[in-house]
């Protein structure tokens, strides 16, 4: 099996409105892809889709992960099978702090333990662990501390959903560097880079970090695909605007 | 009073030490400056073993101190003032502790007393008197606890506690009863100027009906008190749960949360604070339910009273269920469904109170992993 994601004819519904329609995507294992679109296009809910959020309900299609059909799983099992996901906007939770839920996973990861004591002292997140997940941090601390929680786990599959969004050019150079440790080799499997999909709708994640494709999607629908620098270029130029041409020139795709 | 011939905890089977341990009292526990243990109306053991610290049972006491009569037994609490204490009062040789702590004493170990029930319909009555002399200081745990299998049995407090100038005294109650134990405990206790209160409730395993409605009179300057309460509803327990604090004296402080989860039973959550002088205070009560059932419910009632212009006194109260939403966030990091709504509760049960010990700490996980495992 070379992919480690296989989407085939997806449909999504969310209360009873259809908001993904014959989406088609594989990524190979070993590469991490790109996601963009307009706002409201339906990025978020794919990857709510993949992660198992029963809101998200698929009424056709189906989602391969490493061979294993997904859409039997729910959100645990799917996160033990190696799939993590940074949300756009995690919910806080009352009284729950980020040190129990970081200590929770460093419990059964032991061995990330000292990295990730690293990687607090370097992200200055000392101040954070105390505090309810996600409550009242910036924009930019949520995703660091999305990351740190991903970096605790280390999942094979990583999707962010735009982890450079909201963030100040001083958090930018730090963000890149942790999600670059996201897509670092596997242990066992030092040729081996792990993989993901990420949503963005800057330039700058692909001067940092290596990207092997990006999608675009559309009003539900993935459009077209390419090479991530020539894609980004195009939509940087003409906007979304030119896709929605070309796809109509084209016909279908 | 020769303690050492009353000394009989070696008595105690391990399944009496198991369920002792569950309410945070360890009979071999050299970490304690003094132990107390009532096992149905025997006194198994009452001594202390660090210097500024007496325990007693309550009988010797009384023997040993007339004034203890004169100044403080019956002192707070009317002999009359309800069936409770009417049969409390009519009790020959009364059962329960006595602790003093001696002037500018401040005790570093914890004291633990356990009233224990071991035995079917039993019916418990009890009278304890804690005074903490000026500048003094002691933390005590008090675990109520049922031998597991026993379900029926009544357990009646009166308690009377004196807090002295500047002293500092903390009471951790730790409940786990059987399901159809009746508790009604009575507690009143006085804070003198600077002294201060603070009294954690957790009840683990509900009885069948408590009521219990303490009473706090910050009569000095600068008086304290602060309660805590974190109880666990099930099945068809009711548990009617309360506290005034009268607030007395200028600069008088006061704070209570109440923080409840139920999954069935009745639950309600009370907190009176009257403002008597310039002050301020605090009433919380917080309320959770998962799966409750048709007739599980939780009722807040939080309350103030004020007669003085300078009284500033707020109350909250608020009531909610577990959001889906939290629990599938923690299950992407990898909980499983259970574990995550552990987490969630033991959460709001920690949310704002502070400072808790390691001891409590523990029982909190427990109550989130009670509750948690309650909500199939
Ligand atoms: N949980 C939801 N409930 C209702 N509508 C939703 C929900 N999630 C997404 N949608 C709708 O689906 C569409 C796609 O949204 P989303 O996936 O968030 O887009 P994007 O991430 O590309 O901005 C939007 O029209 C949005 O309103
Ligand atoms: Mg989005």
């Amino acid at each position: 099996m070379s992919n480690i994601l296989e989407i085939k004819d997806l449909f999504v519904e969310v209360d009873g409105k259809v908001i993904l329609r014959n989406i088609n995507l594989e990524i190979p294992k070993g590469e991490v892809h790109l996601l963009i679109g307009p706002n409201g296009s339906g990025k978020t809910s794919l990857l709510m889709t993949i992660m198992g959020y029963p809101q998200y309900k698929v009424t056709k299609g189906s989602i391969l992960f490493d061979g294993k059909n997904l859409l039997k799983l729910n959100i645990t099992e799917r996160a033990a099978l190696g799939i993590g996901i940074a949300e756009q906007r995690p919910p806080t939770i009352s009284g729950v702090k980020l040190k129990m839920l970081l200590s929770y996973l460093l419990d059964k990861n032991p061995k990330w333990k000292e990295e990730i004591d690293k990687e607090i002292e370097n992200s200055k997140m000392k101040s954070f662990l105390n505090r309810d997940i996600n409550g009242g941090l910036s924009g930019g601390e949520i995703k660091k501390s999305e990351l740190l929680l991903l970096l605790s786990r280390q999942p094979i599959f990583t999707m962010l959903d735009e982890p450079d969004s909201g963030v100040d050019i001083d958090s930018l150079e730090l963000l890149r560097s942790m999600i670059n440790k996201l897509f670092s080799p596997e242990e066992e499997h030092p040729v081996k880079r792990r993989s993901g999909l990420i949503i963005t709708h800057s330039e700058g994640i692909i001067e940092s970090i290596h990207a092997d494709k990006t999608h675009i999607i559309i009003n539900g629908e993935i459009v077209c695909d390419g090479n991530p620098q020539l894609v980004m270029k195009q939509v940087v130029t003409s906007g979304f605007e030119s896709c929605i041409k070309c796809n109509n020139l084209q016909g279908s795709v | 009073m020769n303690t050492s011939q009353n000394d009989k905890i070696e008595n105690l089977q391990a399944e009496d030490k198991t369920a002792l341990s569950e309410v945070a009292v360890f009979v071999e526990n050299d970490q304690r400056s003094g132990t107390f243990v009532l096992k149905n109306s025997s006194t198994i053991c009452g001594h202390s073993q660090q210097e500024g610290i007496e325990l007693l049972p309550i009988a010797a006491a009384l023997k040993k101190y007339n004034w203890l009569e004169e100044k403080y037994f019956w002192k707070q609490i009317s002999k009359d003032k309800s069936e409770i204490t009417r049969a409390c009062a009519s009790s020959k040789t009364p059962l329960g502790y006595f602790i003093m702590v001696k002037k500018g004493h401040k005790v570093t170990l914890p004291t633990q007393a356990a009233l224990y029930m071991a035995k079917a319909d039993e019916k418990q009555i009890i009278h304890n008197i804690v005074i903490l002399e000026e500048d003094s200081e002691l933390e005590l745990i008090t675990g109520c606890v049922t031998k597991q299998g026993i379900d029926k049995g009544e357990h009646i407090a009166v308690s009377e506690t004196f807090i002295g100038k500047n002293a500092k005294f903390t009471n951790t109650m730790v409940h786990s009863w059987g399901s159809e134990v009746e508790v009604k405990p009575h507690s009143v206790t006085v804070v003198e100027e600077g002294g201060s209160f603070v009294s954690n409730y957790v009840s683990l395993r509900p009885a069948g009906k408590i009521v219990s409605n303490p009473v706090t009179h910050l009569n000095g300057a600068g008086a304290s008190a602060k309660y805590f309460s974190i109880i666990l509803g099930s099945g068809s327990s009711e548990i009617d749960l309360g506290g005034d604090v009268y607030l007395n004296a200028k600069g008088t402080s006061a704070e209570i949360a109440h923080r409840a989860v139920c999954t069935g039973g009745k639950i309600i959550q009370r907190g009176m604070l009257i403002g008597k002088e310039e002050c301020h205070a605090h009433v919380d009560c917080s309320g959770m339910l998962i799966d409750p059932g048709e007739e599980g419910f939780i009722e807040s009632i939080p309350g103030v009273k004020a007669y003085h212009e300078d009284a500033r006194m707020s109350h909250e109260a608020s009531i909610g269920k577990i959001a889906p939403s939290e629990v599938q966030y923690l299950m992407t990091h990898g909980m499983k469904e259970k574990e995550a709504i552990s987490m969630i509760i033991r959460g709001f049960l920690d949310s704002d109170i502070k400072g808790l010990g390691p001891e409590l700490d523990k029982r909190i996980a427990e109550i989130a992993e009670l509750a948690g495992h309650g909500s199939e």
